[in-house]
């Protein structure tokens, strides 16, 4: 076949030999990586469950459910206070979980249409400047994410260069989207809050979030896109099928697993990104995302808590490396069954 | 549905692929493009399919005489088979050959029923009935080809393109699947341009053949005539093994002045139709000495050098021939040439 196929380093060791070593080298080098990732992964990880889970299973669970009292005790009110607290505290942490996944919600298919088509035009298309577009597209791994969401202050920012205009924006709280019924106008949504600017709002903290995390999607594609080639797509036109017909049957069939594969990374990334969103945050609670919230928690020496909210991170990283190996078992097939197919006579 | 190209150019980047290129294709012929790599064939074929555009200020493409210029590859209906063969990978036989009767829009589109027939109608006809259900990847290149020359068919193309279709074949795949094709295309009797390298493929298979070069074409006529006639040295050079000698001669006849010659022009001569005898009887001979024998299955390649000139000449010689002759290296013999051609000088390659 024309295409060179997807190879997946971490499956394509079948069939070469491995070149002869001695036993030590071999035997040092696992060593070194078992240690490595030791130290700096399962250690850590460890760590963070075993502090979260330092207090006993109910103090974990109270971070996310304030244990209620007996019905008709009486309290001190001390004990009260530490209720409401204890109430306010996990109410924060929920907030913070909500956002992030509103965050996600509208980052990572922002970042699929914008990794598709940032792939389509540099892989399926020769032109001036395409070199250029994809260094472009890498730019976010080389910046700072902190550089990142100072960016966004400068520019929407009071003072920034677009400070008049975004200052003054108002625009609706779409969680604050509620049922009104057919009594006042014949769309029963409304909103029933709104935000007025862009810093310091959680659609800034958006904004930072996509320019951090969209070169993940295009990057996944355009090595398998560029291998591919575009003759399928002409074939398909030749055939008289639509542009959207040929891209929804031909061209997303081909990248699925690799898109699959950059929506996962783009979507951990969104999860976990502390830099560029603690810049724009403005750091009121209601602007906190998990990240965030695991900060104020260390901050304010509730260092329990503080592991409990990162070990969901750490949960949600896992179940994503579970995915990501899943996908690239997958593909890794794929390309396995290319590579049959090529010495069959 | 015949095809005419009229004062065609296409520049890439300041590379010349196609330079005023005119030609005409009559309806159900089988027209072979044929040149080196890089001489503008695939090119040409892709503009007539509609996948690359003219340069501005070429004339029109007519199908039946109709200006299909600004149309859309999808709107032309062209059958174009690519040397990678592209069929879509994760669909099955079926689906592939199938897709061009779902892409339609759907007031046109035929019932499932009819999708089905149709398809097995097409791979009875590429001889693939059992492989419907099979993946693209667990076909044969052979077979893949089929399936992509059934893929094109389906659409009922008035044009069938096949750019280098067994460009990735072995050589007795593709013998065979030449003669399929040629069976195929006096059975459907489509209008068809076949891009090739291979100038054994076209004369083969074609009705006519252009020989085309740096973005031209050399030449546009049946086999006999390309073969017997070539129009320039290129076309002579291009479509086999030759002998070079300087000087110009009257067709036909043997002598052949030895270099450096006063007269100028260039004569050519095939290898088979350099004759090689023990004696010297008419006088016409040029005498030369055997340097090298080597064997080529049915024929027998020999290389001689001339005694006068050391120039390198090779001939080929039936087995029988051969044997009879009972030719060994360092051998003294005497060369006559038939069917020589003669060219002026002036023609750079």
């Amino acid at each position: 076949m024309a295409g060179a196929p997807h190879q997946n380093p971490t499956v394509g060791g079948t069939g070469k030999p491995a070149p002869p070593t001695h036993p030590l080298v071999r035997r040092v080098t696992i060593a070194v990586t078992i240690l490595f990732l030791s130290v700096f992964i399962v250690v850590p990880v460890v760590n963070v469950f075993s502090q979260a889970l330092s207090k006993g299973f109910d103090a974990y669970a109270g971070v996310f459910y304030a244990a209620s009292p007996p019905e008709g005790a009486k309290l001190s009110p001390a004990e009260r206070r530490k209720l409401s607290s204890d109430r306010s505290q996990a109410e924060k942490t929920w907030s913070s979980i909500r956002l992030t996944m509103g965050i996600a919600a509208v980052v990572v298919p922002l970042n699929i249409v914008f990794g598709l088509a940032a792939a389509w035009s540099v892989t399926k298309f020769r032109f001036k400047g395409r070199s250029l577009l994809i260094t472009l597209i890498d730019l976010p791994f080389s910046v700072s994410p902190v550089i990142a969401g100072l960016i966004f202050v400068l520019l929407l920012g009071r003072s920034g260069v677009f400070g008049p205009w975004a200052s003054n924006l108002t625009w609706p709280d779409p969680f604050s989207l509620h049922w009104r019924g057919f009594a006042q106008e014949w769309w029963p949504f409304a909103f029933t809050q709104s935000f007025t600017g862009i810093i310091f709002t959680p659609l800034a903290i958006a904004l930072a979030t996509i320019f951090v995390t969209f070169p993940f999607v295009a990057r996944s594609l355009i090595p398998l896109m560029d291998s591919q080639g575009s003759d399928e797509e002409v074939a398909a036109l030749s055939l008289g099928a639509s542009g959207w017909r040929t891209f929804r049957t031909v061209t997303l069939p081909n990248v699925k697993w690799a898109l699959l594969y950059g929506v996962i990374l783009c979507t951990a990334r969104v999860f976990g990104e502390f830099g560029a969103v603690s810049v724009v945050s403005g750091h009121t609670d209601a602007n906190d995302t998990m990240p965030l919230r695991i900060e104020k928690l260390w901050n304010e020496y509730n260092n329990q808590a503080a592991f409990t909210v990162a070990s969901l991170l750490a949960l949600l990283a896992v179940v994503t490396l579970v995915v990501q190996v899943l996908v690239e078992r997958k593909t890794g097939k794929a390309a396995m069954t290319e590579v049959e197919g090529v010495d069959m006579p | 549905m015949s095809i005419e190209v009229i004062g065609v150019s296409k520049t890439f980047n300041r590379f010349k692929a196609l330079s005023n290129v005119n030609f005409k294709v009559e309806t159900g012929e089988l027209v072979s493009l044929l040149g080196p790599s890089g001489c503008g064939k695939t090119t040409l074929l892709r503009v007539i399919a509609g996948m690359e555009a003219a340069d501005p200020g070429s004339g029109p493409i007519l199908f039946d005489g109709h200006d299909v210029t600004g149309q859309e590859v999808g709107k032309r209906r062209i059958g174009f088979v690519f040397q990678s063969y592209a069929l879509f990978k994760h669909m099955s036989v079926f689906e592939n050959v199938a897709f061009g009767l779902r892409a339609r829009p759907w007031r046109q589109r035929p019932r499932e029923a009819e999708i089905r027939a149709k398809v097995g109608e097409l791979l009875q006809l590429v001889q693939l009935q059992n492989f419907a259900q099979r993946y693209p990847s667990q076909l044969s290149g052979g077979q893949r080809q089929r399936v992509a020359l059934a893929r094109a068919l389906a659409v009922e193309p008035s044009v069938l393109l096949l750019d280098e279709p067994f460009g990735a074949l072995d050589a007795t795949v593709r013998r065979e699947l030449r003669r399929w094709l040629r069976k195929l295309h006096s059975k459907i009797h489509v209008t068809t341009i076949l891009v090739t390298h291979d100038q054994e493929e076209a004369l083969e298979v074609s009705d006519r053949v252009a020989v085309m070069n740096e973005g031209r074409i050399e030449q546009f006529a049946s086999p006999e005539t390309i073969y017997d006639n070539p129009a320039n040295p290129f076309v002579f050079k291009f479509l086999g093994s030759y002998n070079l000698f300087h000087g110009r001669k009257p067709n036909g006849s043997t002598a052949v002045a030895a270099s450096p010659s006063s007269a100028n022009g260039v004569t050519f001569v095939r290898p088979h139709d350099v004759e090689i005898r023990r004696e010297n009887s008419d006088g016409s001979g040029i005498a030369a000495k055997i340097s090298h024998i080597a064997f080529a299955g049915s024929s027998v390649n020999v290389e001689l050098a001339r005694i006068d000139d050391q120039a390198v000449v090779d001939a080929a010689l039936s087995m029988h021939a051969y044997k009879d002759l009972g030719l060994k290296p360092d051998d003294k013999v005497f060369i006559r040439l038939r069917n020589t051609r003669s060219f002026d000088d002036d023609y750079v390659i």
